[in-house]
């Protein structure tokens, strides 16, 4: 199995069943964020911390439009049930030992982003050398980007003072996220025949000659230009 | 490919070379993988040795924890390594946070190795230290790896290697990014929000130890590591011409032909550190020089000392037969 999505059509585009069945997830795991940190603020804005919850809620709603649009849909009936489990896995679920419930769901809340930033790394899917002109690449990689980016006021809550007498609960609550998130995603990724351990065994390009780091680049290409007439044959 | 159980976390090792003679342990930086070692892996195999080098917890195929990591369990893993090793000369050497978590290993069970190398590593964080720290967990959590990796390529390497191996870069900057996850780098770098410095517990260390330095290491500077020396008692420290922070990556085989040379002196019984400063030679076979005699070897222009420890005057003078 190979640690990236493809093979490439010639115009270097990932295959839409490929898009689709990724895209489906993130629009599922994204959109349950979006959901709960909109109900999280649905009492209006009292706090400081909210601005932050109202930042996040509003990446989250970019991102959802932005899987939606750059995405080549195509039917997929695995997804009816695919979909059915993903949601059920992210419906939320107060940490235990917290000091009260709303305190319990709100480290769900940030456990649960903080996994799904943390894990779901949709471009490191993409084949190395993949060209950049392409929407649904240029989607996953700033999806990518600004997960990174979501990942440090998750950080900061979740290891904040307020939370030191339920650091128990806290980690936890992560465990429990970032177990649930990789396995679901593994799944995803098993099921699109990718194995993304696959990544570690690419040589480190320290090792590379100009010659090797040139071939290691034109082979990238050919093999993204060659797959598509290969299959139309 | 190997794996080691530790504290029910999975560790992924690797091992080369000639087993049952003298190993070498090498512990990584903080953006480093077992793979990054191999240029210099390669060079200490050709010398004779067995390597060990393994990737962390939060680094490459190695357990990740979601939001907490303590140097301890840092310091487990590695312990556990070599218990997993046997009887046979061990030597360890860490190279800038991974030194750190050698060092801690050496203070608590340094009876257990032979021989200790830090390379530009560190047992205290200084505010210049700990701002540019902040900067880095600031630059990652805003422009994720990639920021990270164009950040410390310039303080890692010199402008002729970075000209001369410009045609790798770009790949390597997304390899670095396809093997790190944010999450993982953020949480070793916060494992040091909590850190204590290590200097009081340096004198536990009675294990030979060799410090290297980068002359031009401005990431942690000559200073960080003259502390090492300083309170290490068996120790020297070795400046190598030219270097900056990351030469086992740059100059794999110098590094190499550094490290074989300790281990052969501590093996033979010739290692007398006595917290002396050294000059690397300036290529592979050539000899190690004493710092000149009265000068400062912490300022970058030739200063003469005020007044100069005891232990350093004396050894700088009378020391060729000890570390060479």
């Amino acid at each position: 199995m190979s640690p990236f999505l493809g093979p490439l059509d010639r115009d270097g585009r990932v295959p839409a069943r490929q898009q689709t069945r990724l895209s489906a997830f993130l629009m599922s795991a994204h959109g349950a964020q979006a959901r709960q940190l909109a109900i999280a603020l649905s009492g209006g804005l009292q706090h400081g911390w909210q601005v932050e919850l109202h930042s996040q809620y509003c990446r989250e709603v970019e991102i959802l439009s932005l899987i939606m649009r750059a995405t080549s849909w195509v039917p997929d009936p695995a997804l009816m049930f695919l979909i059915w489990q993903w949601e059920v896995a992210w419906l939320p679920r107060p940490a235990e030992g917290a000091a009260d419930a709303s305190q319990g769901y709100l480290i769900d809340l940030a456990a649960f982003g903080h996994a799904l930033h943390a894990v779901v790394r949709p471009a490191a899917l993409l084949p190395e050398f993949a060209p950049h002109d392409n929407a649904f690449a240029q989607a996953m990689r700033r999806i990518e980007f600004e997960s990174g980016r979501l990942l440090h006021p998750q950080i900061l809550f979740l290891k904040g003072p307020e939370l030191v007498p339920a650091r128990a609960a806290v980690a936890a609550a992560v465990e429990r996220r970032h177990a649930q998130v990789r396995e679901l995603w593994n799944a995803l990724l098993h099921g699109m025949e990718i194995e993304p351990s696959g990544r570690h065994n690419l040589p480190p390009a320290y090792q590379l000659t100009v010659k090797a780091a040139a071939e290691a680049a034109a082979t990238a290409a050919a093999a993204a230009k060659a797959s598509e007439p290969a299959k139309q044959r | 490919m190997a794996w080691l159980e530790c504290k029910s976390r999975r560790i992924h090792y690797e091992t080369a070379g000639p087993d049952g003679g003298p190993t070498y342990v090498l512990v990584n930086g903080l953006t480093q993988y077992v793979r990054l070692w191999i240029p210099f892996r390669d060079a200490l195999i050709a010398r004779g040795f067995h390597v060990v080098s393994f990737d962390m917890l939060g680094q490459g195929q190695s357990d990740k924890p979601s939001l907490f990591i303590h140097q301890d369990d840092q310091v487990a893993v590695l312990g556990d390594l070599i218990a997993a090793l046997g009887e046979r000369p061990i030597f360890v050497s860490g190279i800038s946070f991974g030194g750190v978590i050698g060092l801690r290993y050496a203070i608590t069970h340094g009876d257990r190795i032979a021989g200790l190398v830090p390379m530009s590593s560190f047992a205290e964080i200084p505010s210049q230290l700990y701002r540019l720290g902040v900067a880095m967990r600031t630059g990652l959590t805003l422009g994720g790896t990639t920021y990270l990796q164009d950040l410390l390529f310039p303080m890692n390497f010199s402008s002729e290697w970075l000209e001369e191996k410009s045609y790798l870069i770009e790949l390597a900057t997304h390899r670095g990014w396809l093997i790190n996850d944010v999450y993982a780098l953020a949480n070793l770098m916060e494992s040091f929000l909590d850190f204590e410095p290590l200097t009081p517990q340096l004198p536990l260390i009675r294990t030979p130890t060799m410090i290297l330095t980068g002359e031009f290491d401005f990431l942690t500077p000559r200073k960080l590591q003259d502390s090492l020396r300083a309170h290490i008692p068996n120790s020297a420290m070795v400046i190598i011409p030219r270097a900056y922070h990351a030469f086992t990556l740059e100059k794999p085989e110098y590094t190499a032909y550094l490290l074989a040379r300790f281990a052969d002196d501590v093996l033979t019984g010739r290692w007398h550190g006595k917290q002396t400063v050294w000059v690397g030679p300036e290529a592979i076979g050539g000899d190690l020089t004493p710092f000149p005699a009265g000068f400062d070897h912490l300022r970058a222009i030739p200063v003469r000392k005020e007044a100069p420890p005891a232990a350093l005057g004396a050894d700088a003078l009378g020391q060729k037969a000890t570390a060479s």
